[in-house]
């Protein structure tokens, strides 16, 4: 590393169909984090094909050097081609960290980038603090029962944010930072990108919807998706929700899958039924304005992001519920068609 | 065909456990399994192994003695051969260890296809798969929901943010990580169950693999913190429905 010039972190940015992802604050956040701990510089990059306006809207919220990488034949993001380009202008960059993002992207290039460069990989980061050897990194492990913190014992560091913990940087003051424009000759690729197409998108009304009751593995059986119709049922504007597990199943349709291959929703209430709390369901409901848990696992992880908890078997609970709510006391009683059935 | 499948024993997931010191200590009686997308990357392998009939189809787990019994899984579900690396896991190896040592072993074995988990479904690390093609020189794709072999081309899709896909095609050999999608694994047949209870796995000791120093070391282990208030209702059923019901009806949102 050459003297007197300071080392950095670059942020990778995400983008796709000529759009920054909101996730790109919340990387800029950690990475400002790491400079202070870290003594390092802000930078980043955006790598694809006319990506030189991406990067001047990052220069001028941020105010911090963002390389525009035109990488020839990179017309969407290609894991192994930004993996290989990355890998190509890192050193160059004098760059002691790399930040992308705990995303489907960012798992694509970042852990091969790190093995490439034999890089500390850090993988899910929520947080950072000066410890006495240096930076730790928490993240959840353990089906996000347990926090755990990391040290790197070896340098540069590779780390992917899981999106959703770092609150987004706010826009700077510093200025417009510098866009430096490099252009690369297509990476050696063996896979090929043909075509992105769009998924299947449909919308169960989630976000409409001021309570969304959703559904976890843990309903056990397609049947019991009718106690949370009922109790969807209770509410004037609720919608059904379900895991991704759910959804894969076919419990549900995957329109009505809330997390980070689904949608992201913030009702008035969520009350999540039989659901773990893994960090991608998590980040698509975490702003929910009143959060109700139901699991029969004391230590499920949806418990420390809950404003209520209730450890109990949701097929005991729910019951109990309706029959509270509607003061019927005869299960038979409570067949029939309700609100909250999708079409 | 050759296939490997590297597949990683967890906890169930509702296993209680203490926390001590940077280890977690279960509290019996521990039950485990195989990680839930390493069995749908299982399930992916013997799809092909269906259509395509010669196809070998070796499955691999790096841990203790006990990964033995997710290798015989794996063998009842219908695998050919059961691969075991033999390490210690407190510990836990790192990523960077798990995917050397596997590369160590796997190399010269003559693999067309590699498949792994999209990630483990305890660490959600997402790491050894794409850690392992980078040592053979692979190309990784990651977050598969769907792959076609047509010779020695790939055709594969990956799933991103909202549910949008990826098409790309790409030559054998080739690494895959398998994100979850409507397949659910097969389970065991009997004769299979009976063939795996008299096939003894081979045993590699990973003391004999060769692997990097740990770029990254565990320092503490904590419980999560709480991010919402938390209030655990207490009582029977009926107490924590009734005492719900109140709370929303106090918020005005019932
Ligand atoms: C790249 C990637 C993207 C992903 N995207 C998403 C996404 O968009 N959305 C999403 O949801 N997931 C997503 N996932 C999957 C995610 O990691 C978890 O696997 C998933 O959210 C778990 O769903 P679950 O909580 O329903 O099931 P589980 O984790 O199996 O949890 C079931 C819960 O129900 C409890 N339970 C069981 N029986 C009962 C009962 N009778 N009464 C009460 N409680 C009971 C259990 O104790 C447990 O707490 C993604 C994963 C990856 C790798």
């Amino acid at each position: 590393m050459s003297a007197g010039a300071k080392s950095r972190v670059v942020v990778v940015a995400e983008h796709s169909q000529g759009r920054l992802s909101p996730v790109n604050w919340e990387l800029m956040a950690c990475a400002g984090q790491m400079a202070r701990v870290l003594g390092l510089e802000v930078a980043a990059a955006v790598l694809g094909q006319g990506v030189e306006p991406l990067a001047g809207e990052i220069a001028q919220r941020t105010g911090v050097k963002v390389w525009a990488v035109e990488v020839e034949g990179m017309a969407a993001f290609h894991g192994e081609a930004q993996r290989l380009a990355l890998a190509q202008l890192l050193p160059a960059w004098r760059a002691q960290a790399v930040v992308g993002a705990h995303s489907t992207s960012g798992l694509d290039w970042a852990p091969g980038l790190a093995a490439r460069l034999e890089a500390a990989y850090l993988p899910g980061v929520e947080g950072l603090s000066a410890g006495p050897e240096g930076p730790r990194f928490s993240r959840t492990a353990h089906y996000g029962k347990v926090r755990e913190e990391l040290a790197p014992t070896a340098w540069p560091l590779v780390l992917t944010v899981q999106p959703g913990t770092f609150p987004a940087a706010p826009p700077g003051e510093a200025g417009h930072g510098e866009v430096e424009v490099v252009r690369l000759p297509a990476p050696p690729c063996r896979s090929q990108l043909l075509e992105v197409v769009d998924g299947a998108g449909t919308d169960a009304g989630l976000g409409r919807a001021k309570v969304v009751v959703a559904a976890g593995r843990g309903v056990g059986q397609a049947e019991n998706l009718e106690l949370l119709r009922r109790l969807a049922g209770l509410f004037s504007s609720a919608a059904l929700a379900g895991s991704r597990p759910v959804c894969d199943l076919g419990w549900l349709g995957y329109g009505h899958q809330v997390g980070l291959t689904g949608a992201t929703v913030s009702p008035s209430l969520y009350i999540a039924c039989g659901i773990s709390g893994a960090r991608q369901h998590t980040v698509g409901m975490q702003g929910s304005g009143f959060i109700v848990a139901i699991s029969n696992d004391p230590q499920a992880a949806i418990f420390n992001l809950a404003d209520v908890c209730i450890v109990e078997d949701l097929t005991v609970l729910i019951p109990a519920l309706l029959e509270q709510a509607s003061g019927y006391s005869d299960p038979a009683s409570l067949q029939g068609d309700l609100p909250g059935r999708p079409g | 065909m050759r296939i490997l499948v590297c597949i990683k024993q967890v906890w169930e997931p509702e296993s209680l456990f203490d926390l001590q010191g940077t280890e977690l200590r279960p509290r019996p009686p521990l039950r485990r399994k195989v990680g839930s997308y390493d069995e749908l990357a299982l399930e992916e392998a013997l799809r092909l192994k269906d259509r395509l009939p010669r196809t070998n189809l070796t499955v691999l787990s790096v841990g203790p003695p006990p990964v033995v019994d997710v290798l015989r899984r794996a063998l009842g579900m219908g695998a050919d051969r059961a691969v075991h690396i033999l390490a210690p896991d407190q510990p836990p190896p790192r990523p960077a260890t798990l995917a050397a040592w596997i590369a160590a072993w796997a190399q010269g074995q003559n693999f067309d296809l590699i498949l792994t988990g999209v990630m483990s479904e305890d660490a959600m690390q997402g790491a050894v798969g794409p850690m392992l093609a980078a040592h053979l020189g692979w190309p990784p794709v990651t977050s598969v929901v769907s792959l076609k072999v047509d010779g020695h081309a790939l055709a594969v899709e990956r799933e991103m943010e909202g549910g949008r896909r990826q098409r790309l095609a790409l030559p054998l050999p080739a690494l895959l990580t398998v994100q979850s999608g409507p397949n659910q694994p097969r389970y065991p047949t009997l004769s299979n169950l009976l063939r795996a209870k008299k096939t003894t796995p081979l045993t590699v000791d990973a003391a004999g693999l060769a692997a990097p120093p740990d770029r990254e070391k565990v320092v503490a282990l904590t419980p999560p913190e709480k991010r919402r208030a938390g209030l655990v209702l207490e009582g029977s059923a009926a107490q924590k429905a009734e005492r719900l019901l109140a709370m929303l009806r106090e918020r005005a949102l019932l």
